[in-house]
């Protein structure tokens, strides 16, 4: 199983490369490199940071170009995490305005906190009522805690299975539509949930 | 529903980790010591998440902490939020490169405004914890950077208002006067403060049993409640604290309930 990882320089992987490592993923790496990409069975978008920069980061290095010609042509297994979950919708609020992968029907903007009473970001452990259909939470129960940290969410009225968390108002915790996932918790910093649902995505994708 | 947190924090000097009394601190063990007595890919169960701190006195070394955090955090898959003595973008880089999933800073809060920007510009602000070390005077609540060595100008509520306007993630609240006493925070301040914060609030500072924990997650301002007590919560400390507290009916997340 060869799992890269997409390396565009914004925040820390470290977390993500280990918990791979762990769960017995023989050959991990960093890339932006479309041949890389090109030989992984499997890839991970990650992220923390700012949208607008990521996505100006992802242009500058054609990764958009990549990815678009691999999972949306050739159907290679995604997952999207935190910022990289949202990077795959088609837009943010975040610093004005910016255009994201459009690879799903989403679009990510601010938490609404009217009343003034949510503190933000929306920080720790929430629970995510899972999807149905979903494949990422199989073997997973109930409704299970997920450790999130970011001050902006997607929405989405497409079908896009989405498991939802609430927060103030209900949010996409993530997304499945066929070889592309999302999930905007940290899997690889949610204990056994977390191990789980990333031993799912590499079983099931 | 958000859960609220309980956070355990590691004192670290020269070396060593510490227990740390009224901010002078007691040198416990090194890190083998510390793998002995609390092993964190077990314990990290019971936790939400992992702080740790260089509080060496004087110069620190950015390499030798960021080296140790590495071996630390081998397996552990909770948040880890590590920082002392954040003076540069690339003492930050060295500490996310290590294994930090968020960055905690003092000083250069106070000092750096222009630093901390250009980390949240670059991190998010989710990934910048600001500390902040205060003592209380009489009605008076003084705010001390520098590990507690320097008093600043600002009292408790100005400068927590200047954080603010940083736009930083969250913010550890820690009691000078209750740090490693295991007296219970101080609870006073904690109430006059948490009520107005926009961003979340983690109370460090005097906790020493679990009833300190529950009394400080039962306020309705506080996000989280840390403690840094090597003492009282060793071997199983920690598990036992978590399952009284969940018993208790607060609203932590429940590791056990689905394995």
């Amino acid at each position: 199983m060869k799992i890269v990882i997409v390396d565009y320089g914004m925040g820390n992987i470290k977390s993500i490369s280990s918990t791979l490592i762990y769960l017995g993923v023989s050959d991990v790496i960093l890339s932006s490199k479309y041949e890389e990409l090109a030989q992984a069975d499997k890839i991970i978008l990650p992220g923390v940071g700012s949208f607008s920069q990521a996505m100006k980061q992802i242009v500058l290095n054609k990764i958009d170009l990549t990815l678009a010609d691999l999972v949306m042509n050739k159907k290679k297994p995604l997952l999207g995490i935190c910022l990289g979950m949202q990077l795959l919708g088609m837009s943010s609020t975040e610093d004005g305005f910016s255009k994201g992968l459009c690879f799903i029907d989403g679009v990510v903007t601010l938490f609404e906190n009217p009343k003034l009473d949510l503190k933000i970001p929306h920080v720790g452990f929430n629970q995510v009522n899972p999807d149905a259909n979903s494949l990422l939470y199989k073997n997973i129960t109930g409704t299970p805690d997920f450790y999130f940290t970011h001050s902006y969410k997607m929405l989405s009225t497409a079908s896009i299975s989405a498991s939802m968390c609430t927060y103030g108002e209900k949010f996409v915790a993530s997304f499945e539509v066929d070889n592309i996932a999302g999930v905007q918790f940290h899997p690889e910093l949610s204990q056994n949930n977390g191990l789980k649902l990333l031993q799912n995505f590499i079983d099931r994708f | 529903m958000l859960r609220k947190r309980i956070i355990f924090s590691l004192i670290y000097s020269q070396s060593f980790f510490t227990q740390s009394r009224n901010f002078r601190l007691q040198k416990v063990g090194n890190l083998q010591w510390l793998e002995k007595n609390y092993k964190f890919q077990d314990i990290a169960f019971s936790l939400d998440e992992l702080v740790v701190i260089d509080a060496s006195k004087g110069k620190k070394s950015i390499s030798e902490f960021a080296n140790m955090i590495s071996q630390l955090v081998n397996d552990v898959f909770i948040p880890i939020c590590a920082g002392g003595g954040i003076k540069s973008m690339s003492d930050a880089e060295l500490l996310f490169k290590n294994g930090a999933d968020k960055i905690i800073m003092n000083t250069s809060i106070y000092e750096n405004a222009a630093l901390v920007k250009e980390l949240i510009q670059r991190y998010g602000s989710q990934s910048i914890v600001a500390s902040v070390d205060y003592k209380r005077l009489n009605n008076k609540k003084e705010v001390y950077i520098s590990d507690g060595t320097r008093k600043i100008n600002l009292n408790l509520e100005e400068y927590l208002a200047y954080i603010e306007s940083l736009n930083v993630g969250e913010i550890y609240l820690n009691s000078i006067d209750k740090d490693g006493t295991g007296f219970g925070y101080d609870f006073d301040s904690i109430r006059e403060v948490s009520a107005s914060l926009s961003k979340p609030l983690i109370i460090a500072g005097g906790a020493g049993n679990e009833k300190h924990l529950i009394e400080g997650l039962s306020i309705q301002g506080v996000s989280a409640v840390a403690t840094a007590n090597l003492f009282n919560f060793i071997g199983d400390g920690l598990p036992n604290a978590r399952k009284t507290i969940i018993d208790s009916g607060q609203n932590i997340a429940d590791w056990s309930k689905y394995y």
